[in-house]
């Protein structure tokens, strides 16, 4: 069977112990033996970073690739050595530094109309790939050949009229760490400064020096995930098993689930559910690399948690139908590494990121009504045997009917039997995670079945909104206003029309906050108002508050952070663990708030009263705030 | 470590009736475990001010320890404060205005600490009774340990400004107390007379106290009567037994540090406090570990784990084996008396006992009271009993009080007290130590060489002896300070292997 090279292949992507494709070098390498193309797709970074060094640039600067393991920094490297005619042979060979000669116009201007060498310059491109590979290991000495070549990168950061320029690729943390160790020359310690600006301030360039600085764990996850699935799931691998025309409990036969996985990744649905999960991470901080991203797809489809590796290969696959238990490879556990040992999947970073929306454990009374006892309901029946029936390969097989039957009825009452039908149940909401259709997303709660119940409407009413320059549903803003008053005065107030900017008179992040500043209008009025935007330069979404047309305050309105308030504000307060981090957040961004009151109230100028007046803050029975003037006259 | 630096003896116009003089020659008069951090701050606010107003703050012309100031009173204010429980009843049985200033007056005339007390200034200032109970509630709302069962004279308001400070007075509001005012706060500010940087210290400290907002004390002030405020008589006899020191130094840099933050006004008071405590408790410990001729000084911090960790047990040793410092410097004062020419020559002439007990009144002001046997080996055996009893009770306790209340000590999730920074003095930390940002090892680094606090594996490598040592337990516990760096703010995690601790509120430009 020749055709299961592809599976063999595919499972290095996947949580192996010897993750060999993790890195690009390995993959290439064992493409190339094998004779399978290894899965590829174009970086959104790719055309502008090969554009640094191509025709494009008349006057070309240093580069550096920084970013987390497996955000394909090897890989954007072999682009511009491949763009820049680099010898194939060299850079298979094992050496993490190379170089190559590349002519740019001596004017710096245009590029020549002829061939004339006087015309040209000639640049010295120094590529060195892999920065951890090449520095020498901690503790140990610089080399002083290596240590006089990042002397002489440091310099032509600030030379203009340097012919060397370097391409570094390195994570952040060894970039800092690779440039602590050199020798403290001037220039040293200027690069070291210009790397920890661009890095903790999220920047491309710094004028001054010639450089410039990608971060690829900048990335949009969401982003690369479209990228990767479609590269994935059109590799000529699928095709030619599908070809093979296998039997019916062969590998990629009717009954096999790799083949069920596969094709349900392709849906529609799953694709788009699994996206949004990303697209979640992404704007809650946390970037998925694509290393990782193929790690999820693969083990999505390959993983069962009773096979060796919990990966199944193609010999196993008869071997699961036979002992019927072709439910546990099923997608929609694998995606969250439901296949895995509890202590492996916390080592990866995938499935470490997917466990905190708790999709599985967090659910509705309604959604375990229809799980239990929707089977032949007047109301919920339909969708049992919409989600549940219909779904032969995941949905509710007889292992589910016997199991529930036990527990609603059983006579049985030790804790293994129960636990195995909660087990159940969790795969069977992860499941329904990705079945229920978007029409049926409201009334089923689909949001419920995640640790963010606000998601859904962040993504769509606020996200897809705000990047299409749209408004947020004033109901939306209100609501996330009130919470942030629930917040700043430490009251259980009901008011969303204006942001009560209120202290405590000696302690301005005191936890009650009586004194009330100023009231800051939701609605446009007089240069105020508060409207959530999108950040285009930093990708972010964010609450602005404005005090007035050019003075305001954003915020960097990620997904716990609008959970966080709108819980607040809908439900009065949260669990301590959850918000104590977004209530540090808040209490930083309202001394922001009151720093742009008094900037604006200096323009004011208001001449010295005669009396000194202060605003309390009460409230009605109703929660509306009732503020009590209060008037001193010295 | 430098050896201590020579002492200073107390002037000779000191009032020479005080107790015995150990304690006070090796830290100062004094340091005072009752009077928390809080009330340090208060009593150099007091000193300060007056300092100010007679232009020679941070100055000492008069020659080092002979500081004399006088305190205000205020106790018209303090009355309406806190010792006037009338406010919820008589709105509640005088519907009407007038009524109820009337009746509010009336008891009032029973006020403590004041002759013929005349509350009537009151009413000029608010339109109506019901505005006045309104800013009354809210200033007491924010004065200092606002729930403590303390007597109402040695309550205090926030210092807002001037008009705000006072010092502690006894039951009867007649006489000033020690009990609160321990004198703790004239150490501090002697200290920083003492420090390198006092002059920017004081432009520092006069631009902050000017920026913050002026209407609270004009507020407070309306509590009180026009006239002058009557002072106390002068409290002299202040005492810091060092000219000069690294730790006086620190204080006045981490002062500088928090006072450059662009922050509210009054929100720098609790970091200025909590360094003050920090810094008070690595004065006496540093001073121990010099008289003692030891290393400098180690604290080795768990950041709380959920489960016991081997750098709680560390920190539980360390903590356990700092808080028996002073008293061995003591036990090393009296030694090296006892060791010296002077009280060796003594044992030997003749009248031993008699020229003995003159020494002792000289070096340590003890013996008046002595009863013993007529043997001068007696008599300081004596001495060290009597010295190490009074110690215990006050002085050994600044390091454990201080720590507990600065947040630096705890015993949260554990049955022994160990170093445990709360997050509020992490904050603190970070403020004072952070510019803009720095290197998360960085950081650690710099809390390591400036106040011996330990959290990761570098420095825990540095100070421990190699068998205590265990580099996976203490990476760890820098791994939970970074999570809870993050988790207020103060810490941005780039990729694997680089952190960097930030600073909000970025330093003001002068």
């Amino acid at each position: 069977m020749t055709n299961s090279k592809w599976i063999q292949f595919l499972r290095h992507y996947g949580p192996v112990p010897r993750n060999d494709n993790m890195y690009d070098e390995t993959i290439q390498r064992s493409a190339r033996r094998q004779g399978i193309k290894p899965i590829e797709f174009e970086h959104p970074l790719q055309a502008e970073i090969v554009n640094c060094f191509s025709r494009v640039t008349l006057d070309p600067v240093s580069v550096i690739l920084t970013g987390t393991a497996g955000d394909g920094k090897t890989h954007l490297c072999r682009q511009i050595w491949k763009a820049l005619n680099g010898k194939e042979e060299e850079w298979a060979s094992d050496s993490p530094y190379l170089t190559l000669y590349s002519r740019y116009p001596k004017d710096r201007k245009t590029w020549p109309g002829s061939d004339d060498p006087t015309l040209y310059r000639s640049v010295k491109i120094h590529f060195i790939r892999d920065l951890s590979g090449w520095a020498p290991q901690q503790g140990a000495e610089w080399e002083p050949e290596k240590e006089e070549l990042l002397e002489k990168c440091c310099r032509s950061f600030f030379d203009p009229d340097t012919n060397d320029i370097f391409l570094i690729a390195a994570n952040d943390g060894q970039l800092i760490e690779s440039w602590r160790r050199l020798k403290e020359t001037e220039d040293v310690k200027r690069a070291r400064q210009v790397f920890e600006e661009l890095l903790v301030e999220d920047k491309k360039q710094r004028s001054g020096a010639r450089l410039k600085f990608f971060n690829l764990s900048r990335a949009s996850s969401a982003d690369l995930f479209d990228r990767a699935i479609a590269a994935f799931l059109r590799h000529p691998g699928w095709r030619e098993l599908a070809e093979s025309t296998p039997g019916q409990n062969e590998l990629f036969g009717p009954k096999c689930p790799i083949r069920r996985n596969y094709e349900l990744l392709q849906t529609e649905l799953v694709c788009s559910r699994l996206r949004a999960l990303l697209e979640l991470c992404d704007y809650n901080g946390l970037h998925v690399p694509i290393r990782q991203i193929l790690l999820l797809l693969t083990n999505s489809v390959l993983g069962h948690p009773e096979v060796k590796d919990h990966l199944m290969v193609p010999g196993d696959v008869p071997k699961v139908i036979a002992d019927g238990t072709v439910s546990k490879a099923s997608l929609f556990s694998n995606i969250f590494g439901g296949n895995l040992s509890d202590i492996r999947r916390q080592t990866i970073t995938i499935f470490d990121y997917l466990e905190r929306f708790q999709i599985g454990y967090e659910t509705s009374n309604r959604i375990d009504n229809m799980l239990i006892f929707g089977e032949g309901d007047e109301h919920l029946g339909q969708y049992f045997e919409e989600l549940l029936v219909k779904d032969r390969f995941y949905g509710a097989d007889n292992r589910f009917y016997a199991a529930k039957n036990e527990y609603i009825e059983g006579t049985n009452e030790s804790k293994d039997n129960a636990s195995e039908f909660m087990d159940m149940l969790v795969s069977q909401r992860r499941g329904l995670y990705f079945k229920i259709p978007n029409d049926k997303e409201e009334e089923l709660g689909l949001w419920e079945l995640t640790v963010f119940k606000f998601s859904g409407e962040y993504l769509n009413s606020v996200l897809s909104v705000v990047k299409t320059q749209g408004i947020v549903k004033r109901p939306i803003v209100l609501r996330l206003v009130k919470g942030l008053n629930r917040v700043f005065t430490g009251m259980l107030i009901n008011s969303d029309r204006h942001l009560y900017l209120a202290t405590g008179g000696n302690y301005s992040q005191a936890k009650v906050s009586r004194l009330l500043l100023e009231q800051v209008s939701v609605d446009p009025s007089k240069g105020e108002k508060i409207v959530i935007r999108f950040d285009g330069p930093s990708g972010r979404v964010v609450l602005s508050v404005f005090f007035a047309p050019d003075i305001w305050v954003d915020f960097n309105l990620t997904l716990i952070r609008y959970e966080f308030l709108s819980r607040v504000a809908l439900e009065g307060a949260l669990p301590a663990s959850f918000s104590k981090e977004c209530y540090e957040d808040l209490l930083a961004f309202k001394s922001q708030l009151i720093a742009a009151y008094i900037k604006r109230q200096a323009r004011e100028q208001a001449p010295e009263g005669p009396s000194i007046g202060l605003k309390l803050l009460a409230l009605t029975e109703q929660g509306m705030p009732d503020p009590k003037f209060v008037e001193i006259v010295p | 470590m430098t050896p201590v630096p020579q002492p200073l003896p107390p002037p000779d116009t000191f009032d020479q009736s005080s107790s015995m003089w150990v304690d006070e020659a090796i830290w100062g008069h004094r340091l005072y475990d009752e009077q928390l951090p809080w009330m340090v701050f208060l009593e150099f606010l007091n000193v300060y001010i007056h300092e100010v107003e007679k232009n020679r703050a941070f100055e000492e012309p008069n020659g080092l320890n002979m500081l004399k100031y006088r305190a205000a009173h205020r106790l018209y204010l303090r009355n309406i404060l806190f010792n006037n429980p009338h406010f919820a009843e008589i709105q509640l049985n005088y519907p009407n205005d007038s009524n109820r200033w009337d009746e509010w007056l009336k008891r009032m005339r029973s006020s403590i600490g004041i002759i013929h007390p005349q509350f009537n200034y009151v009413k000029g200032h608010f339109h109506t009774f019901g505005d006045f109970c309104e800013v009354v509630s809210l200033i007491r709302s924010t004065s200092l340990e606002v729930n403590s069962n303390k007597r109402w004279t040695s309550k205090f308001v926030f210092p807002y400004g001037k008009d705000c400070l006072y010092e502690d007075l006894d039951n009867t509001a007649s006489t000033n107390d020690r009990r609160f005012f321990g004198r703790t706060g004239e150490i501090l500010y002697l200290m920083l007379c003492r420090a390198q940087r006092k002059r920017e210290l004081l432009a520092a400290l006069v631009k902050r106290l000017k920026k913050t907002e002026s209407s609270w004390d004009s507020i407070i002030k309306c509590l009180q009567p026009s006239d002058e405020e009557e002072m106390s008589g002068e409290r002299a006899n202040a005492f810091l037994p060092y000219e000069q020191h690294q730790s006086f130094d620190e204080l006045a840099e981490d002062w500088l540090a928090i006072l450059r933050l662009n922050i509210p006004g009054f929100d720098v008071f609790p970091h200025l406090v909590n360094l003050a405590g920090l810094h008070l408790i690595k004065y006496q410990l540093g001073v121990s570990r010099q008289v003692l001729g030891l290393t400098p000084l180690s604290l080795v911090c768990e950041v709380v784990a959920p489960k016991k960790t081997l750098v709680r047990e560390i920190s539980s040793d360390c903590y356990q084996e700092n808080n028996l410092l002073p008293a061995q410097a003591i036990e090393k004062y009296l030694a090296n008396i006892e060791m010296g020419a002077e009280w060796q020559q003594a044992l030997t002439a003749n009248g031993a006992f008699e020229k003995g007990k003159q020494i002792l009144r000289e070096k340590v002001r003890w013996g008046e009271d002595y009863e013993g046997p007529n043997d001068p080996i007696e008599l300081f055996a004596s001495l060290k009993q009597a010295a190490m009893k009074r110690h215990r009770q006050h002085v050994a306790n600044i390091h454990r009080n201080y720590g507990r209340e600065i947040g630096l000590v705890s015993k949260r999730g554990a049955l022994k007290l160990r170093y445990a920074p709360t997050d509020t003095l992490l904050k603190t930390l970070v403020f004072a130590n952070v510019e803009n940002r720095s290197e998360l090892h960085q950081f650690l680094e710099k809390l390591h060489r400036r106040y011996g606090l330990v959290f990761g594996d570098k420095d825990g490598e540095r100070v421990l002896p190699k068998d205590e040592f265990d580099k996976k337990a203490f990476q760890a516990n820098s791994r939970r300070l970074e999570q809870r760096l993050a988790s207020v703010g103060l810490l941005r995690r780039l990729s694997d292997g680089c952190a960097y601790v930030i600073n909000p509120y970025l330093v003001e430009v002068a």
